[in-house]
């Protein structure tokens, strides 16, 4: 699959929390490559991409959802900035 | 644990061995929901080729199986598995074809991830484990967390990578059995679950079969085992099968009248055979005077004809075709003195006093020297301290387990009698097939000991004895090689023989022959016992 990303300038306040993520799997991978991206890549673009993983995946079992999502969102990130 | 719902329909199978005879033929009989089936056999007759056939793993000539349920299968090898094999593996490979399936899809995945880390592979891994779930894979993993603990005292994240050659037999024999008494699968073919297991482990095994609804077909040769858990015996003689709907203990009065019967149903053939034979000559005979005759002459022929393209009835199988003569003879009647005797670090000193005729037992703990004190008594050098003697006109006569005789490996059974030992004459080839035929080893007569299956390793040991003129008879675990029949056979010869017999043996069934019994405990004690005993446990030593 091809991902898009609009272009833009990082954030101004990363740290705030990110609406509609109930998902545990999604919350915690938004969490982790959040800081991991900071600066390279909008927090806003990293929900996105996150979300997108996690619906890609989807009937994935639950217990593997949190490494799978998050494998497969930073293979796009650093796709994306590569 | 699940409903049973399991039954194995075998109809018409015929098996042909590569040389071109016929191992089975028109094998059929029904295994019901929830049965319990031993299938019993001489060796060589065919039980492992038809469970291989039942498995799946082999096609049959001809013929079809059916089963409902799904079917597990614990092989013979388990107990003795000596590879790189570990515990996570032996759990999949015994798990139900579709969560192996899913496993072996997640470990392909899992390496392609490892190598490429793409987004190709990675969606790939998550389908593979959405297949893994969706055959039941994690419930799959949470049983086997329950199966190690059970036989192993671990949990599965504890022991999955350890190696199946660093358990024990019996180890390795629990662990198997757990996870398919405990999995799914509802048709269960185990190919003697009880090797290498203790008489406890025994019992355990036996509770395990008896409590479970699965249906269960079993081989065994452990004929207390049989006699407790099967409640119909399939027997595998002759080129075919039969069911005995009952269990084992009137299984050999039901194979005697099978037997008496067929041979009934096989003389009448016979007699109205000749019976055709001999009017179709007497009207030959009229038709050449009588043109009158030769229609009733013709028709008599086709009748003849159509009689024989029907054929007889199976023949009754041969009956059991070892015949031991352990003669023996009378001798002084102390047979065994032993005052305060020790085997060096192994025992307490003990007396023990065996009369000529006795029968005994020796039972007790591994490693606690049972085995020692039989070899000293037969003469071989073993460290002790007090006395012991044999009476007058004593000869003993060694049994040992089959490993035991390196010096063997590479002679035949002919030269090993042609040549003879001391206290035993060789004799001429002749007499030694002679011999030989009636243990049923004729046609092992001239392959090395060493390829030898471990029962005409035994059968072979027991000839010996016969041929040394023993009257004491020395014996080591003698039943643990034996089919059923052939252990049948011992005990009838034993039973026969004048003399007296020591036997250490862990086959309850065979130890109910006894009238003695003298305990090894794992405590160094030796004692005496009126009920056979079985439950001391490992001689624990510092290694």
């Amino acid at each position: 699959m091809t991902l898009t990303v609009p272009s833009g300038s990082p954030d101004p306040s990363p740290q705030l929390p990110c609406p509609g993520l109930g998902d545990p799997a999604v919350a915690q991978a938004v969490d982790r490559l959040r800081g991991e991206f900071a600066g390279r890549v909008r927090p806003q673009l990293v929900v996105r991409v996150v979300r997108e993983s996690r619906r890609d995946l989807g009937g994935s079992p639950v217990g593997a959802m949190p490494e799978l999502v998050e494998r497969l969102a930073r293979y796009r990130l650093d796709s994306h900035i590569s | 644990m699940g409903i049973g719902a399991g039954s194995v329909d075998v109809s018409g199978v015929r098996h042909t061995l590569s040389d071109g005879r016929v191992l089975l033929d028109d094998v059929s009989f029904r295994i019901g929901e929830g049965a319990r089936a031993a299938l019993v056999g001489e060796n060589g007759a065919g039980k492992t080729t038809l469970l291989r056939i039942i498995a799946g793993d082999l096609v049959p000539e001809a013929g079809a199986i059916a089963r409902t349920g799904g079917l597990g299968v614990m092989r013979q090898f388990i107990g003795s598995v000596r590879d790189d094999t570990t515990v996570q593996q032996m759990l999949v490979d015994l798990s139900p074809p579709a969560v192996r399936a899913a496993w072996d899809a997640v470990q392909a995945t899992e390496l392609a991830l490892m190598e490429t880390d793409d987004e190709r592979s990675q969606m790939a891994y998550a389908d593979a484990l959405g297949q893994w779930g969706d055959v039941g894979g994690y419930e799959a993993e949470v049983t086997w967390d329950t199966v190690t603990v059970a036989a192993l005292g671990v949990p599965y994240d504890r022991c999955k990578y350890r190696e199946l050659s660093t358990l024990s037999g019996g180890e390795q024999k629990r662990l198997a059995l757990e996870a398919l008494l405990r999995g799914p699968d509802q048709v269960l073919l185990l190919d003697e679950p009880d090797n290498y297991l203790d008489v406890p482990g025994k019992r355990w095994l036996e509770e395990r079969l008896l409590d479970t609804r699965k249906t269960v077909l079993f081989v065994s040769h452990d004929r207390e085992l049989l006699a407790r858990v099967a409640d119909r015996v399939v027997t595998v003689e002759g080129g075919s099968a039969w069911v005995h709907g009952g269990g084992f203990v009137s299984y050999h009065e039901a194979r005697a009248a099978r037997h008496e019967r067929l041979a009934e149903l096989r003389r009448r053939w016979d007699e109205e055979h000749q019976r055709l034979i001999d009017l179709v000559r007497t009207m030959q005979q009229q038709a050449a005077n009588s043109p009158d005759m030769a229609n009733r002459y013709h028709a008599m022929q086709t009748r003849l004809a159509k009689f024989e393209a029907a054929g007889p009835p199976p023949e009754r199988p041969p009956e059991q075709k070892v015949s031991m003569r352990l003669r023996g003879g009378r001798t002084g009647v102390r047979a065994v003195t032993a005052e305060q005797l020790e085997l060096s670090g192994l025992m307490k000193p003990f007396d023990l006093e065996i009369f000529y005729g006795d029968r005994v037992g020796v039972l007790g703990a591994n490693g606690a020297g049972k085995s020692h004190f039989l070899r000293l008594l037969a003469g071989q050098s073993v460290a002790h301290t007090g006395d012991w003697r044999l009476g007058a006109r004593v000869v003993p006569g060694f049994f040992a387990q089959t490993h035991a005789h390196p010096d063997w490996q590479d002679r035949t059974p002919v030269d090993l009698l042609w040549h003879g030992e001391p206290g035993r004459p060789g004799v001429d080839r002749g007499r030694a097939m002679a011999a030989l035929r009636r243990y049923g080893l004729a046609e092992a007569g001239d392959q090395p000991f060493r390829t030898m299956s471990g029962g005409q390793q035994a059968r072979f040991q027991i000839l010996l004895l016969e041929l040394s003129g023993s009257t004491l008879l020395l014996l080591d675990e003698p039943t643990d090689n034996l089919d059923v029949l052939s252990a049948e056979a011992l005990e009838e010869a034993l039973g026969a023989f004048d003399g007296t017999v020591l036997a250490v043996t862990h086959d309850r069934w065979f130890a109910r022959s006894f009238d003695r019994f003298v305990v090894f405990g794992a405590d160094g004690r030796v004692y005496e016992s009126d009920e056979p005993v079985f439950d001391e446990t490992r001689v624990a030593r510092a290694r």
